[in-house]
């Protein structure tokens, strides 16, 4: 892959980071309620898939879409803003953080039901092989979509079908130590593992580090050749780490705002959570990578982060000035009122 | 206007349908169990053999890519054969395609036809008779349509096949056969005007689907009281033609609705309640409701029968408000 893609994924995966601090800090100070969903930690399988995709290629996400949206294309403020339940949401304030979505950049629906996403995106596949759009469409995660029977069906019927679709299921499911700490289970499966019930259904099916951005991004590539050109359907199971924040039921920042600084700590003395710091971090990963590869050295990271942080927290500034939705706006869109085509 | 039976109506409106719009695509359950006798059946399979998917037992699924792709250009029909399967896919249905436009903000939609045969159809017992009509109206975002008639039947499919909302159309098994004149070419039936089947003075009849074959027996079987029963034929229940039922209220100024589904939070409770709030100074008496009896469905056929709005109940009850 070229170096220009590799620090566009790194930048992708940095403005997602960024956002989901920007979220955390929202959730903190009170701006919007109820309950949400970080996808610190996954960075890198987000941005490396989607940057692995056509514009027309349409993606179905779950719950913890944020970072999907992000690398999608809605705009950071647009996000935070529906997020906030603001008019000028990528939904008017009707979606929020369970449903960030917008057709305008090929993201027509994400569903917060487990499994919801999954069909759905078979669906896409099925719309795009009758019309001979050429997309391939594609449904993003995780591991405890395995615990609904609909992914179960739609995998056998997109199969029968041959339809052009990529399920991407992100396994962030913690490893036995950090359940043996508390974390929360992300699925209750014997194996801990999802890939051995798409091969049953002779479905082509990689597994691969979802941490590490080029190993996806490499993957990805060849499944969207595969699944475009031969029109099946290609299942990858990535293993992410899970964020030590994400072993509650919220969101906590117990590993702090990501500090690139950490990367000039050599020799110092070993922190909480150095695991998640020395390994887990997949923009930690990368940073090290471009700066072993001498694509980028440290100075034009901070650059690059201050730029990014300088970016977000605009539109967050924004997003929070934005009106509320009019209230008299409830009852619009139940259904589709115009003529009748 | 050709003569032709309430399955073959939907067939051809099938036919129609299909040869006017390229993307719409059949999900191909049961419609036979409808339309199985139309000669039109092997045509469509012929004619848009690349149109039509053949899908194991996966209500679900089914539902949730016919959610997906009417989001991404296509027009799927998905016939779950037996009404009482939507259940299957109920969270689909609801949440998935229901939900889209209004999530969306307007921007996306899903037109879906999901198509299934409800109610009681002669020993299909509690899992098979369900007549989904009054619970899925408790959901927004779904248009729901109950034709009587093979005029209708072929009418008002052309239109849900047209729509873009996602939108239930149900047929009852007893009214396949049932034969009528049937406009041809570009018919089509527009959802929310409901129909006035026959035209009366002292009591408003409001029903749908097999019930209103009902509802004009009654009729007919009352002229010799002296009594005339106007015949309301709903069509759709959303969107609902709540003038047509007033207008035929303060009319007649009595009211029944006669109505398959069980009658908590029924259609008929829906219809009195509207008439109550609307129109309650038209009422000189109350009205009355004539459900499905409570209990589930059993497979005993005359106890079947016995649960059944029937002709009877209807003229029973027509007789006790003219007094």
């Amino acid at each position: 892959m070229s170096d220009e893609k590799l620090i566009r994924i790194f930048e992708q995966m940095l403005r997602i980071r960024r956002f989901e601090e920007g979220v955390f800090e929202l959730h903190t100070a009170g701006a919007f309620g109820g309950h949400y969903h970080l996808y610190i930690g996954q960075e890198a399988t987000g941005a490396a898939v989607i940057n692995a995709l056509k514009g027309i290629d349409p993606i179905f996400s779950t719950h913890r879409n944020h970072g999907h949206a992000i690398a999608r294309g809605i705009e950071p403020e647009a996000a935070f803003a529906e997020i906030l339940g603001k008019a000028s949401g990528s939904q008017g304030g009707r979606g929020g953080t369970f449903h960030l979505a917008d057709p305008e950049v090929a993201m027509p629906h994400t569903s917060a039901l487990v499994g919801g996403a999954v069909p759905l995106a078979a669906g896409a596949a099925l719309a795009a092989k009758q019309n001979r759009t050429g997309a391939v469409a594609v449904a993003l995660f995780g591991d405890g979509c395995f615990e609904e029977g609909v992914v179960y069906e739609t995998l056998n019927l997109a199969r029968m079908w041959q339809l052009p679709v990529m399920f991407i299921c992100e396994n962030n499911t913690p490893g036995a130590l950090a359940k043996a700490k508390g974390g929360n289970n992300t699925s209750n499966l014997p194996d801990g593992r999802v890939a051995d019930t798409p091969r049953a259904l002779k479905i082509k099916t990689f597994e691969v580090d979802g941490s590490d951005a080029i190993a996806v991004s490499e993957l990805m590539v060849e499944c969207r050749k595969i699944c475009a050109e031969k029109s099946q359907p290609i299942f990858v199971e990535a293993f992410t780490e899970r964020w030590p924040g994400n072993m509650y039921s919220f969101p906590s920042m117990v590993t702090g705002m990501t500090d690139f600084g950490i990367l000039n700590e050599v020799g110092v003395e070993k922190k909480e959570h150095s695991e998640w710091f020395d390994k887990g971090d997949p923009v930690l990963t990368l940073a090290r990578v471009l700066l072993k590869k001498n694509l980028m050295n440290f100075s034009e990271i901070t650059a690059l982060n201050k730029r990014v942080i300088d970016e977000i927290n605009q539109a967050k500034e924004r997003a929070l000035a934005a009106p509320e939705p009019a209230l008299e706006s409830f009852s619009e869109f139940v259904l589709v009122e115009e003529a009748q085509s | 206007m050709t003569l032709m039976s309430y399955g073959e109506a939907v067939v051809d409106a099938l036919y129609t349908s299909m040869k006017e719009d390229p993307t719409v695509t059949l999900i191909w359950g049961s419609l036979t169990g409808v339309g199985g006798q139309s000669p039109l059946v092997a045509k469509i399979k012929e004619e848009f053999s690349d149109r039509i998917l053949h899908p194991p037992i996966s209500e679900a699924g089914m539902a949730g890519i016919a959610a997906g792709a009417a989001m991404s250009g296509l027009r799927p029909i998905l016939p779950f054969g037996t009404a009482s399967f939507m259940l299957r896919a109920w969270d689909q249905i609801v949440h998935e395609a229901g939900s889209v436009h209004y999530m969306s903000n307007g921007k996306a939609r899903a037109p879906i036809v999901f198509h299934g045969v409800h109610g009681l159809r002669g020993g299909g017992g509690p899992q098979h008779s369900l007549s989904p009509q009054a619970m899925l109206w408790n959901n927004p975002g779904i248009e729901i349509v109950l034709p009587s008639s093979p005029a209708d039947a072929r009418g008002l499919l052309r239109s849900a096949i047209r729509s873009n909302n996602p939108t239930v159309v149900l047929d009852h098994q007893r009214l396949t056969k049932v034969e009528g004149d049937v406009p041809e070419g570009d018919f089509i039936v527009p959802f929310g005007r409901a129909d006035i089947k026959r035209v009366g003075k002292d009591i408003t009849i409001v029903a749908a689907s097999l019930q209103v074959k009902a509802a004009i027996s009654a009729a007919e079987k009352l002229v010799s009281e002296g009594i005339d029963l106007e015949v309301i034929d709903l069509r759709s229940l959303v969107p609902l033609d709540e003038e047509t039922i007033l207008q035929s209220v303060a009319k007649t100024g009595r009211l029944i609705v006669a109505d398959e589904t069980p009658m908590r939070c029924s259609i008929a409770s829906e219809v009195i309640v509207t008439v109550c709030e609307k129109g309650l100074d038209f009422l000189k008496s109350p009205p009355v409701r004539i459900n499905r009896r409570h209990g589930h469905i059993p497979t005993n056929l005359a106890m079947e029968e016995h649960g059944l709005p029937s002709v009877q109940r209807i003229v029973a009850a027509a007789k006790s408000l003219a007094v």
